[in-house]
């Protein structure tokens, strides 16, 4: 337990899950106000998620992965159960709405945006560094966001975020970069720059 | 202090910035939708700022990053400490960064404008007025950035300032309903959508949007370069004063940007009885040719009109072209490559134009009879081209076919009270005893 505490201490959880719970509770109270519409629109649940994943980006590293890297711990199950957790997380913040007077749903499209974006996020802490593993979730979201394009295959991979729930290639997309990202994440954590990134700019 | 900027140009976010801005921005110009600035540089300049929807939170989330690069090295207490002023720190990175969008935005225009070059003649003084609030709004965008992540250091900040100001952008409009207005004031992609041929960007518009603009850096240097609560606050001071001045700049009119239009676009631009407006002079050459193969096989009917113009008419405001028997009006429309959209039916567009009705005409007449008497002109079977649906075309064959097969003369007089309706904004049939 005590161990427990500690390693959530070290990735700043307890500041990482205010903010998702906080980003969650904004954008609710956002809707709440500004729509008379019950269920949020598909823009405003993705880009919650978005949020939320965001957030919890930071828990993905440490102060000093070098360092965590020398302990005799088998690193890798722990690193999935840190993503499985995360993505539970995210899922259960955003699906309570579910249950108040402004949803936001469906079920299926935020799992899959979840398990999408943490791993894409995933994938590029384990490739560019915790700092910069946002730039491609965000980047790409918000694209696809503005501009989904439903009408072709290639249109529909590329902007699997803002596709219905039932779209087969969004939901293939997200399944892929979620189970690469857990795998390359898993197996090689965070990439490890010097202490505190002195080196990297 | 130019040595210092160029270690910062080299090793700070500006040069990926830059690039992101770049690549996206020509991205999202030839592949989100068809491409909707082939007209014209209006069009593209205007097509540009709809898509700052998506590179000004990126902006920002770009400034942001940059900002907090001191404390995610753990350096900002050190610097802190030193006893430099704190603009000799400041000035250089808010100079890369300033280089940075600007010149990932005018790359794009760049990208852009290469699809556009050849066709493309007219370029309006509006067009760098609009250009230049792009590029003033991200300048705005990316200081907002630097001052945030300067103010909140942490590693959502970037991120969540773009989710922020991508949300803040769509919600102008819903928030400012139903004073449009207002909505043009503070946002620079609204009413840049679907830029009609002969629009424009008034210049009263762009600079009520420069002010607020400008007036939104200036407060974010200030916040950037804050070290206390009384700077910040009074930060707040340059925002608010741009805003009432922007407020009062901008007409407090609806509509104010789609309902323009540049007089000048419109006029016309002749050359051998052929005239089109100023922004398609560019297509000149090649609707020439077609358009006086038309002429020519109008002659065949008495008081055949002598020329070509382009069918100007807009809609809100209605203006229509001086109505003119001696004249033959052509809708003209750039298709996405740039080009003419359906150069193959042009022939039989200019003689069809002939028996239509003008466009100020309550009623437009039926496009059936008119294809045939130009195809029975011609002397062909009148075949499907883009401008009509298919079974208009089908319909233009069976009534060519009835027009063969009565006597010449018969035929000729039909489509001679067919032009002399047309000229009388009348619509009657070809075979009007068949239709009771």
């Amino acid at each position: 337990m005590r161990l427990l505490t500690l390693y959530l201490r070290s990735r700043r959880a307890p500041a990482a899950l205010l903010g998702a719970a906080g980003g969650t509770a904004l954008m609710w109270a956002l809707w709440s106000i500004l729509s008379d519409s019950r269920s949020a629109g598909p823009q405003m649940v993705v880009l919650t998620v978005l949020l939320l994943v965001v957030a919890l980006t930071a828990t993905l590293g440490g102060p000093d992965d070098a360092l965590e890297a020398t302990s005799a711990f088998s690193w890798v199950p722990r690193r999935a159960v840190h993503l499985l957790v995360a993505f539970l997380v995210v899922v259960a913040l955003v699906l309570v709405t579910l249950l108040t007077g402004a949803r936001f749903g469906p079920a299926g499209l935020v799992v899959r945006d979840a398990a999408g974006l943490l791993g894409l996020t995933a994938l590029g802490a384990a490739t560019a560094g915790v700092a910069r593993s946002w730039f491609v979730p965000l980047g790409w979201t918000l694209t696809a966001a503005l501009f989904p394009q439903a009408e072709t295959l290639a249109g529909r991979v590329l902007t699997w975020q803002a596709q219905e729930p039932g779209s087969t290639a969004a939901a293939v997309t997200a399944g892929a970069l979620a189970v690469s990202g857990l795998i390359a994440y898993a197996m090689t954590g965070p990439l490890r720059g010097a202490p505190a990134e002195a080196t990297q700019q | 202090m130019s040595r210092v900027l160029g270690i910062e140009l080299r090793r700070s976010a500006a040069l990926g910035s830059a690039l992101v801005l770049f690549v996206l921005g020509t991205l999202l110009l030839y592949f989100v939708e068809d491409i909707a600035f082939a007209t014209g540089w209006m069009q593209l300049a205007m097509t540009q700022r709809l898509y700052l929807g998506l590179l000004w939170p990126l902006a920002l989330a770009a400034g942001a990053w940059q900002a907090s690069r001191e404390h995610r090295s753990k350096v900002a207490e050190l610097f802190a400490s030193t006893p430099r002023p704190i603009h000799l720190r400041m000035i250089p990175i808010l100079a890369a960064m300033t280089l940075s969008v600007t010149a990932g935005y005018l790359a794009m225009g760049v990208s852009g404008g290469l699809w556009i070059l050849r066709t493309a003649e007219y370029v309006p003084a509006q067009v760098f007025a609009v250009t230049a609030v792009g590029v003033l709004s991200l300048v705005a965008a990316v200081w907002l950035g630097l001052a945030a992540g300067r103010l909140l250091p942490w590693r959502g900040t970037a991120p969540a300032l773009a989710v922020a100001g991508l949300g803040l952008l769509l919600s102008i409009p819903g928030a400012t309903r139903p004073h449009g207005w207002l909505a043009l004031v503070f946002s620079p992609i609204y009413e840049m959508n679907m830029p009609a041929a002969y629009t424009t960007v008034p210049g009263r518009a762009s600079a009520a949007q420069a002010v607020w603009m400008a007036a939104l850096a200036v407060t974010a240097v200030l916040l950037f370069a804050s070290r206390g609560w009384p700077g910040r606050v009074a930060a707040l001071l340059p925002v608010a004063l741009g805003a009432a001045l922007a407020i009062t700049v901008m007409p407090h009119q609806n509509r104010y940007v789609i309902d323009a239009i540049d007089p000048v676009a419109r006029e016309l631009v002749c050359a051998d009885r052929v005239c089109v407006s100023r922004v398609h002079s560019g297509l000149l050459p090649e609707i020439g040719g077609p358009a006086r193969d038309g002429l020519t096989i109008l002659a065949k009917l008495p008081d055949a009109p002598s020329e070509v113009h382009e069918d100007t008419t807009t809609y809100r405001p209605d203006v229509y072209p001086e109505p003119s028997p001696g004249v033959v009006l052509l809708r003209i429309e750039a298709g996405p490559d740039g080009h003419v959209t359906d150069r193959d039916g042009l022939l039989a567009e200019v003689v069809a134009g002939a028996f239509s009705n003008a466009p100020s005409c309550p009623d437009p007449g039926s496009p059936v009879d008119r294809l045939a008497a130009a195809y029975w002109l011609i002397g062909r079977e009148p075949v499907t081209t883009a401008d009509y649906p298919a079974d208009v075309t089908a319909e233009a064959a069976v009534v060519w076919h009835r027009l063969r097969e009565v006597s010449p003369a018969e035929a000729q007089s039909r489509v001679v009270t067919l032009r002399a309706a047309a000229l009388r904004c009348q619509g009657v049939s070809l075979f009007p005893e068949n239709e009771s």
